[in-house]
C-alpha cells in the first residue's frame, strides 16, 4: 500500500503537470487535470485510513465531486459547446519548454529548497515533488497562450499547493481542511466566470487576441 | 490671561477656526457671496486669533505641549510642540495670513460666476491651517500629513484659474518638485528613525548620540534638497517663478511670503536645534547655496518684466539672503561661538518676518495692478500713479524695503546679516573666511541690484506716460484690497524704526534653542530705539527716520524758495524733433535692463531678436516698424532640468515594454520575483 500511496499517486499527480505541457487538445487537459484531482483524492484517502478523521473524508468527497468529475466535465462541455479551437501554441517549442522543465526540477533539487525539504525528513522527496509541481504549473500558465490552459495551470497550482500541504504533514489541520472545502468551491466559480466572460467579450479563449486589453 | 491665550485649548481653537472657515465655504459653494464672506471672516478671525495666540507663546513661560496617541498606529501620534521658534513663525504666517485675507475679502470677487468661490475658500482655508500645523508639529508623520495638506491645498490654488494652461503646466511642474522634495524629507526621517526608534523630534533629539557621523551628514543633504526645494533655493527653484505668478494674488503673496519660510523653518529647527552638534561644512554650505541664490535671483529678476514673475525671483533672493544668516549662525555654531551664531539666527529670522511683511505687500500691489491691466507684463503698464496713487505709494513703500532702503525694515535685517558677516571675516580660518568675504560681497551685490530692479518696476508700472489703452481706465482698489496693503506698508516701516526692539525680541527667541541658552541677552539689545550688537556695532532707525525726514523737508524747502522763487512758470510744448512725445519715445522695463544683462551675458545667456517691417516689401528703404525681442535662456531648464526630463522619458518608454498587456508576461514577472526571492531568501 505504501508504494501505491507514496509512490505511484505522487508519481501520477507529477506526470499529469508535465502531461500538460506535451498535451495538444483540451479535451486531453481536461481528462488530465481529472486524473491529476483524483490522485491527489487517493493520497487524502490514505490519510484517511490511518486518521479515520470524517472532516477528511467529507473533504475528499467534495474533491472528488468537484475536481474529478464536475470540473473536467465542464471543460469539455465548454469546449464542446464553443468549439474552442485548441491552441497548441505556446511561446517556447516543446524541446525548450523540456528544458525549462528539467531546469525547474534541478531547480527545486538544488539547495535553494533544501530548508523545506528538511522540514519532514521522512517525506523530503515527496515535499520536492511537490514544489516542483507547483513550478511547473506556473511555467504552464506562462508559457501557453490558450487561456484554458493557463486555468487549468492555476488549478493544477493550487492540486501542488494541496500536495505540498499534505506531505508536509499539514493534512490533519483542520484549517487546510477548511482551506480545501473553500479554495474548490471558489476555484470553481471563478473558473466559471472567467471563461464564460472571456469567451463572451472576446469571442475566442486565444490570449494572443486580447491585446486590446491594454488600452 | 497669558496662560489662558497660550495653552493647548487656544491652539486647538486657532485650528478650529481655519477648519470651521473651510468646511463653510465648501458648504455654501453655490453662494460665491456667502462663501467669499464666510471663508474670509474665519481666515481673518482665525488670523487675528494666530496673532494673539503666538504673541502668547513667544512671551508664555513654558513651552505648550500636547499629545493625542493613535493605538491603531503607534508611530504616529498629533503631537504639538509650539516653543519660542514655532510661535515665532506662527506670528509670521498669522499676520500676513490677516492681511491677505482681509485683501482677499475685495479681491476675489472678480472671480465671481467664473469659478467656484467656494473652492477657494476651502483650500484657503487649509492652507493657511496646514502652515500652522507644519510648524507646531513635533513628529515627524504628524508633520508630514501637516506639510501634505498644505502642498496639496497651495496646488489646487495655483491651478484655480484653470482656463489658463500655462497655470495648469505650473501646477504639475509645482506637485512634482514638491513631491520630490517630501521624498527627500521622507528618507531623512526613515533614516533618522532607523537608529532612534522614533520619530518624535524630542526623541531624536536626546538620541542624537547613536546616530553616526555620516547619517547625520546624510540626512543635513536630503534635508536641503527636500527644504530647499520648498524655499525656493538654486537649483530647485524651477516652480517657483512658474507657480507663484499662476494663484491668484493674496495667494502668491502668502506663497511667497510664507509658505517657503516653512522650508526654513525645518532647516532651522533640524540644524540648529535637532541634529546638533553639527560640522562646519554645514554652514560653508548654506553660505555658498544662499550666495549663489541671491545673487542668481537677483539676476533674473531682472531679465523678467511678468510683474508677478519678477517678485517670485525675489522670493528666491530673499530666500538666499535668509540663508547667509542661517549659514553663518551654523559655522558659528559648529565652532563653539555661540554669540555670534545667535546673531546670524536673529538676521536670519528678522529677515524672514520682514521679506514676509515687505514680499506679501509687493504681491498684492501687483494684484490690484493686475486686476486692473488684464496683464501681467510691464510693457503694457506706464503712468499708473495718476489713476492708482495710494497702491502706487504701497508699491513705492514695499520697493524700498526689499531694496534695503532705511528706515524700512528691509535694511535692518541685511544690516544684521552683513554683521554676521563681518564677524566670521574677523575671526575664521583662511577658507571660511573667504567664504564669508565671497558672501558678504554677494549680498552688498545684491542689494545694488535689487534696488535697481526696483527703479525699473516702479518707473515701468507707474511713472512716464500710458503705454496701453487699458491704463486710462484703471481704478483704485477698493477699501479691503487698500487696507489691507496699506497695513503691510504700516508693518514695514514699524518693523524699521522698531527694529531695536524687534532684534532683542528676535534674540530672546532665538536663546530659547537650547544650543544659545548661554548667551547673555545683553549681546543684542535695544537702547533708546537704538540696534546694538554686542560691543562692535549699533544702528539706529529713529535717526535714520529723522535723517530723512529733514533730508525731504530740506530738500522740499531747496527746490520750492530757492529754484522756483520769484521764477515763472512757461508752459509749452516740448521740443522733440518736430513730432509729439509718445509713450513709444520711454524707456522700456527690457530696455532699462538690457545694460545690466550685458554685463553677465556669460551667465545669463540673452538672446536677441531684430524684426523689421518696412513701407514697401521690395525696396526696403522706408521701416515701418523695429521690434527687438530680448529673452533669457533658462540654464537651469536647459542644462538640468530638461536633461533629467529626457532621462526619465527614455526611461520610462523601457519600462512601458514591460506593460505590453499579455498576461503570460505579467505571470512571468512573478515567476522570476519568486524564485529571485526564494534565493535571497536561502542566501
Amino acid at each position: 500500500m505504501d508504494i501505491f500511496f507514496n509512490q505511484l499517486l505522487p508519481a501520477t499527480f507529477f506526470l499529469t503537470t508535465i502531461y500538460f505541457h506535451l498535451a495538444r487538445k483540451n479535451f486531453g487537459i481536461a481528462i488530465g487535470y481529472g486524473i491529476q484531482s483524483l490522485a491527489i483524492a487517493l493520497i487524502l484517502l490514505g490519510s484517511f485510513f490511518d486518521t479515520r478523521s470524517l472532516t477528511l473524508l467529507f473533504i475528499i468527497i467534495l474533491l472528488v465531486t468537484f475536481k474529478v468529475i464536475i470540473a473536467p466535465k465542464f471543460f469539455i462541455g465548454l469546449v464542446k459547446k464553443h468549439e474552442v479551437k485548441f491552441s497548441s501554441s505556446a511561446y517556447l517549442n516543446l524541446p525548450l519548454s523540456l528544458i525549462v522543465i528539467s531546469v525547474l526540477i534541478a531547480v527545486v533539487h538544488s539547495r535553494v529548497f533544501l530548508p523545506l525539504a528538511s522540514l519532514v525528513p521522512a517525506h523530503s522527496e515527496l515535499v520536492l515533488l511537490a514544489i516542483a509541481g507547483m513550478l511547473v504549473s506556473l511555467f504552464l500558465v506562462i508559457n501557453r497562450k490558450g487561456a484554458l490552459s493557463q486555468i487549468v495551470g492555476v488549478l493544477s497550482l493550487e492540486n501542488s499547493i494541496v500536495t505540498f500541504a499534505i506531505f508536509s504533514g499539514l493534512e490533519q489541520s483542520t484549517a487546510l481542511q477548511v482551506g480545501i472545502m473553500f479554495d474548490i468551491a471558489v476555484w470553481f466559480v471563478i473558473a466559471t466566470v472567467f471563461v464564460s466572460m472571456i469567451y463572451k467579450h472576446f469571442g475566442t479563449l486565444d490570449i494572443t487576441e486580447m491585446k486590446q486589453l491594454r488600452d | 490671561m497669558l496662560v489662558l491665550i497660550a495653552s493647548p485649548t487656544g491652539f486647538i481653537e486657532l485650528i478650529l477656526f481655519f477648519a470651521v472657515g473651510a468646511i463653510g465655504a465648501l458648504c455654501l459653494r453655490k453662494d460665491d457671496k456667502l462663501a467669499n464672506v464666510r471663508s474670509s471672516f474665519f481666515a481673518i478671525v482665525g488670523s487675528l486669533w494666530g496673532t494673539i495666540f503666538s504673541v502668547g507663546a513667544l512671551f508664555a513661560l513654558n513651552t505648550i505641549l500636547f499629545s493625542i496617541g493613535t493605538p491603531v498606529f503607534p508611530l504616529l501620534s498629533v503631537s504639538i510642540a509650539i516653543d519660542k521658534l514655532s510661535a515665532f513663525f506662527i506670528l509670521v504666517i498669522s499676520l500676513v495670513s490677516l492681511f491677505c485675507s482681509i485683501y482677499g475679502f475685495g479681491y476675489v470677487r472678480h472671480f465671481y460666476g467664473k469659478y467656484s468661490i467656494g473652492a477657494l475658500g476651502f483650500f484657503y482655508n487649509i492652507f493657511i491651517l496646514g502652515m500652522l500645523v507644519v510648524v507646531s508639529a513635533s513628529n515627524a508623520l504628524f508633520f508630514l500629513i501637516a506639510w501634505e495638506s498644505m502642498s496639496v491645498a497651495s496646488y489646487f490654488l495655483v491651478v484655480y484659474d484653470r482656463r489658463d494652461p500655462n497655470n495648469i503646466s505650473a501646477g504639475s511642474l509645482y506637485l512634482v518638485m514638491t513631491y520630490i522634495g517630501t521624498a527627500c524629507i521622507v528618507l531623512a526621517f526613515l533614516m533618522l528613525y532607523k537608529f532612534t526608534g522614533s520619530f518624535d523630534f524630542t526623541i531624536i533629539k536626546t538620541m542624537m548620540g547613536t546616530i553616526p557621523d555620516w547619517i547625520k551628514n546624510v540626512v543635513f543633504v536630503l534635508a536641503v534638497v527636500g527644504f530647499g526645494t520648498k524655499a525656493g533655493i538654486i537649483p530647485f527653484h524651477g516652480w517657483l517663478p512658474s507657480a507663484h505668478p499662476a494663484a491668484p494674488s493674496h495667494v502668491s503673496a502668502l506663497m511667497s511670503g510664507v509658505m517657503i519660510k516653512t522650508g526654513i523653518y525645518m532647516m532651522i529647527r533640524l540644524f540648529l536645534d535637532i541634529l546638533s552638534p553639527i560640522p562646519e561644512w554645514w554652514g560653508l554650505s548654506l553660505l555658498i547655496i544662499g550666495s549663489i541664490s541671491s545673487l542668481l535671483g537677483v539676476l533674473y529678476a531682472l531679465t523678467e518684466h511678468d510683474i508677478k514673475r519678477l517678485l517670485a525671483y525675489h522670493s528666491i533672493e530673499n530666500i538666499g539672503i535668509i540663508l547667509l544668516g542661517l549659514g553663518a549662525a551654523l559655522t558659528f555654531t559648529s565652532l563653539g561661538i555661540h554669540s555670534l551664531a545667535l546673531l546670524g539666527l536673529v538676521a536670519a529670522l528678522f529677515h524672514t518676518l520682514n521679506h514676509a511683511t515687505f514680499k506679501s505687500l509687493l504681491f498684492l500691489s501687483s494684484g490690484s495692478v493686475i486686476n486692473q491691466m488684464h496683464t501681467r507684463n510691464m510693457e503694457e503698464y506706464g503712468g499708473l500713479i495718476k489713476y492708482m496713487p495710494q497702491t502706487a505709494l504701497f508699491f513705492l513703500v514695499g520697493s524700498m524695503a526689499i531694496s534695503a532702503l532705511p528706515p524700512f525694515n528691509g535694511f535692518f535685517s541685511e544690516w544684521l546679516t552683513f554683521q554676521t558677516l563681518f564677524q566670521g571675516i574677523a575671526s575664521l580660518d583662511f577658507y571660511a573666511k573667504w567664504i564669508f568675504v565671497g558672501a558678504a560681497a554677494v549680498l552688498a551685490f545684491t542689494g545694488g541690484l535689487a534696488l535697481a530692479c526696483f527703479v525699473k518696476v516702479f518707473s515701468a508700472t507707474f511713472l512716464a506716460r500710458p503705454r496701453s489703452s487699458e491704463v486710462a481706465h484703471a481704478k483704485e482698489a477698493p477699501f479691503s484690497m487698500r487696507f489691507g496693503m496699506g497695513a503691510l506698508a504700516v508693518l514695514s516701516l514699524l518693523l524699521g524704526i522698531y527694529s531695536g526692539h524687534i532684534s532683542a525680541v528676535l534674540g530672546y527667541v532665538g536663546r530659547d534653542v537650547s544650543i544659545f541658552h548661554d548667551v547673555p541677552a545683553l549681546f543684542l539689545s535695544s537702547e533708546a530705539g537704538r540696534l546694538v550688537v554686542g560691543n562692535f556695532s549699533s544702528v539706529s532707525a529713529p535717526v535714520l527716520f529723522a535723517l530723512l525726514l529733514v533730508v525731504l523737508v530740506v530738500t522740499w524747502g531747496v527746490v520750492r524758495f530757492f529754484v522756483y522763487k520769484k521764477q515763472e512758470i512757461h508752459t509749452g510744448i516740448t521740443w522733440d524733433c518736430g513730432t509729439d512725445l509718445t509713450p513709444r519715445m520711454e524707456i522700456t522695463a527690457t530696455g532699462f535692463s538690457r545694460s545690466i544683462i550685458s554685463i553677465f551675458k556669460s551667465v545669463l545667456k540673452p538672446s536677441m531678436q531684430h524684426a523689421v517691417e518696412y513701407h514697401d516689401a521690395v525696396s526696403r528703404y522706408l521701416p515701418k516698424t523695429r521690434t527687438v525681442t530680448l529673452g533669457v535662456r533658462d540654464m537651469y531648464r536647459l542644462y538640468l532640468y530638461e536633461p533629467i526630463n529626457g532621462f526619465v522619458v527614455r526611461l520610462s518608454r523601457y519600462v512601458k515594454r514591460l506593460q505590453n498587456g499579455i498576461i503570460n508576461a505579467y505571470m512571468l514577472y512573478m515567476f522570476v520575483v519568486l524564485l529571485v526571492v526564494l534565493f535571497l531568501a536561502v542566501r
